[in-house]
């Protein structure tokens, strides 16, 4: 194999390989980047068995096609710091060389025929959308999805397609987060549901290097793919069942504040500052076109802060985490946002855009 | 706190608690070896041993049969914790007349920090002589009293003249009472440390304060800091009475080894409806479960568990306990526990949970776990049971699955009861 090439664009192919190559494995082959040189093209393939990558480059003149398997992070590393506008890769026997200008390094191939096969894009994509709706959606449900061990299933982001509709839902049991938004050509009766792991969905966000690309999505049994111009990523499902999240959206409630997105953070922030590490809990208490917002903790003392808002009912108090309520309020797109609850004990349901809702469970004080 | 600190802890420790309880409530046992704790046949131990019976060597922890070889005159009787507890309270209640500051250690044996008490009660040396005096006076039971700048020295105070002892130590004497004594005296070095200090050829608190602390530091971590500095007779504690409970549990060793996983499964749920009716008791809720199982070959082994919130619900303690005993190696046991750790005040903010626990958990059997999802009914059932139990005695309400074992009289109570221990600390 021999390929010349531009040195920044397999910088970046193989910085994003990276992201899936994992650093340490215990099939120690995956720790590789695959390098496959076709007629004028040089693809990237990594994964770590559960998500992996094709990364294309175009551009590139190659002067003899073949694969070499070579280790990822030191590849990387030497591209990134290598000076030169071109590199040539060059494989003979077991060695890689990469060169460019008078700077070269000897890597040790690793026999192609151990690189697990990884998935390619074929047969008819299930939608097409913009990438920016796409990675919208994911960075607005996302941060939601559970992180400690024990529940597989909500490790992941539901995705799920319904007739002309894209919807994602993740939840780590006291915060839930949905996010929807129309796309073309889905067509289809009936619903696709699949649960993405966390790690996946957000390579593909990384793998979406244009927002105003399109990108094509393909909903496989065990997997689901996303391709844009030069990436296709794969996914492996997280099998498992997904609560059953409509039920815990409340659907009609008694309470509704409406509130500046940027003040009602910036006030919340003030008021976190003083609680404990443990539960952490502000209070909102709100009366006529009133919000207070209450925190204390028994080492370091107590907080009030104080903010108008649209609010009609009689008065009313509920608590929450502070920092569920600041995730939500990164992700939110609307100016006014507003949150809706029936009483102290029952989830606080925020409206942070079209089409966006996030439910927060409150905390609750015994006794 | 430093050796030179002002001379205000007070370190109360019962003589042979247990014991001395019962001679006084039987005048006729004075002057014999008594003994309480579990018969030999079943595996008991000694919970405490009068002075007569330790003059032949027995000690509390010592088995029972062991004991009876080094005296076979003792008279052994079954503990009667419900009696220890009130006296325990009657003790401590003297203490509290003398300082707010009281931190208890076990039903026997307590902390004050006196400071602040001076005008109304004088200084530490004569509060010890007047808790002394109260105690015996208003249960007829003796007492040692250590006097000592710090924790440390207090307890070692209270050692020294024991039984029937008060000791003071006053800053300037710290050094004379410290330096002769075997390095095994300090707290925190156990029987390992001690011969690894001894190899060092260090034997004597006084040769461990004569090493350099960086040296120690070197040989023992943070823990030989810890040890340099009570050799040298520094401890920063404080006398603290709101002591936070850390864990709570219960265990037992079985007078035969239990090989049915079904009676073991029942066994389990009875420690978890005790477990939990002493953390509502307390007003406290945990979060991590955790079993303990002896096999008959003495290896012990622990599984624990943490849930998504805490609890102190009876059956959501037994089903986790119970899943970590199904993944157990089966086997026959001679010991099975569960305690639940990681407490919390019950008053201290929860956050809520969106689905039920069914839901979130993989809660093996489907049916249970649906059931533990109601736990909001559980709860409020189980307040109306608790206080029957408060009133008519904790057996009153006991899970269907366990009435059987009542019935034939297997309740626990008819046994004596050294081999269950109610842990905490």
């Amino acid at each position: 194999m021999k390929v010349i090439c531009d040195r920044e664009k397999l910088r970046e192919g193989l910085a994003l390989a990276n992201n899936v190559i994992p650093a340490k494995s215990t099939k120690p082959v995956v720790e590789n980047v695959c390098l496959v040189a076709t007629d004028n093209a040089l693809e990237l393939v990594g994964t770590d068995m559960e998500v992996s990558l094709r990364y294309c480059i175009d551009d590139v003149k190659v002067e003899d096609p073949g694969t070499a398997v070579i280790p990822a992070r030191v590849a990387f590393d030497f591209v990134r710091d290598l000076s030169g506008e071109t590199i040539t890769l060059e494989v003979k026997g077991n060695t890689c060389t990469i060169e460019s200008g008078a700077d070269t390094c000897e890597l040790v191939t690793v026999d192609p025929d151990e690189f697990p096969v990884v998935a390619r894009f074929d047969g008819e994509s299930t939608i097409t959308m913009q990438g920016g709706n796409f990675a919208k959606l994911v960075d607005q449900t996302a941060f939601a999805a559970a992180r400690e061990p024990g529940r597989y299933a909500m490790h992941g982001v539901l995705a799920e397609l319904e007739a002309d509709t894209l919807r994602m839902i993740a939840t780590d049991g006291r915060r839930l987060a949905l996010s929807e938004t129309p796309v073309d050509g889905a067509g289809g009766d009936g619903v696709v549901q699949c649960i993405v792991p966390t790690r996946g969905m957000q390579m593909f966000v990384r793998a979406i290097s244009d927002p105003l690309d399109q990108i094509q999505l393909q909903f496989g049994e065990t997997k689901v793919g996303l391709k844009t111009k030069n990436a296709e990523v794969f996914a492996r499902l997280i099998d498992g069942e997904f609560p059953r999240y409509a039920a815990v959206i409340p659907a009609e409630t008694t309470r509704r504040m409406e509130a500046d997105r940027d003040l009602l953070a910036k006030k919340l922030r003030l008021v976190a500052n003083v609680t404990g590490d443990e539960a952490r809990a502000v209070k909102l208490k709100m009366s006529k076109n009133k919000l207070e917002i209450f925190g204390q903790s028994a080492g370091r003392g107590e907080a009030t802060a104080h903010m108008e808002v649209d609010y009609k009912g009689d008065s009313a108090e509920i608590a929450f985490n502070p920092d569920y309520v600041i995730d939500g309020l990164k992700n939110c797109t609307l100016d006014t946002l507003s949150l809706e609850f029936t009483e102290h004990t029952s989830p606080g349901k925020f409206q942070l855009g079209e089409g966006y809702v996030y439910v927060v469970m409150p905390i609750t004080v015994d006794v | 706190m430093s050796p030179s600190s002002p001379l205000t802890i007070l370190h109360v420790d019962m003589d042979a608690f247990y014991a001395s309880v019962e001679v006084r409530d039987n005048p006729s046992l004075a002057g014999l070896p008594v003994c309480v704790g579990g018969p030999a046949s079943s595996r008991g131990v000694i919970s405490a041993a009068s002075y007569e019976a330790r003059a032949f060597g027995v000690h509390s922890a010592m088995p029972t049969a062991q004991a009876r070889r080094k005296c076979p005159n003792m008279v052994l009787l079954p503990p009667d914790f419900d009696r220890y507890t009130a006296v325990s309270k009657q003790v401590m209640d003297i203490f509290r007349r003398y300082t707010p500051t009281v931190e208890p250690l076990s039903l026997d044996e307590a902390f004050l920090d006196v400071a602040g008490s001076e005008r109304l009660f004088g200084d530490a040396r004569e509060v010890a002589v007047r808790v002394r005096a109260d105690i015996l006076r208003e249960t007829g039971l003796v007492a040692s009293v250590g006097v000592a700048p710090t924790k440390f020295l207090a307890k070692l105070a209270s050692d020294l003249d024991k039984p029937d002892g008060l000791r003071i130590i006053e800053p300037d004497q710290v050094r004379e009472v410290l330096d002769p004594l075997p390095v095994s005296k300090i707290f925190g070095v156990g029987p390992r440390t001690a011969r690894r200090l001894n190899q060092q050829g260090v034997e004597t608190i006084g040769d461990l304060a004569q090493l350099p602390r960086a040296e120690v530091q070197a040989e023992y971590g943070a823990s030989g800091l810890w040890i340099h500095d009570l050799a040298h007779g520094i401890d920063l504690r404080r006398v603290s009475s709101q002591r936070v409970e850390k864990s709570h549990g219960m265990e037992r060793t079985f007078p035969k080894d239990v090989s049915d996983f079904e009676e073991l499964g029942n066994m389990l749920l009875s420690f978890s409806e005790e477990v939990a009716f002493t953390l509502r008791d307390k007003g406290l809720r945990g979060r991590t479960v955790t079993l303990k199982v002896r096999y008959a070959d003495f290896r012990t082994i622990t599984r624990t568990r943490t849930l998504e919130f805490a609890t102190n619900l009876g059956p959501r303690i037994f089903s986790t306990a119970k899943q970590l005993l199904d993944k157990v190696d089966r086997g026959p046991l001679r010991l099975l526990g569960v305690q639940v750790s990681r407490l919390e005040d019950v008053r201290q903010p929860a956050q809520g949970s969106l689905f039920g626990a069914a839901e979130t958990e993989d809660s093996g059997e489907g049916s249970r776990a649906a059931w533990m999802a109601s736990s909001e009914k559980l709860s409020a059932a189980t307040e109306s049971m608790d206080e029957l139990r408060r009133r008519y005695g904790r057996r009153t309400v006991v899970p269907a699955s366990l009435l059987r074992q009542l019935r034939e009289g297997d309740d626990g109570r008819a046994e004596p009861k050294p081999e269950i221990a109610e842990t905490a600390d």
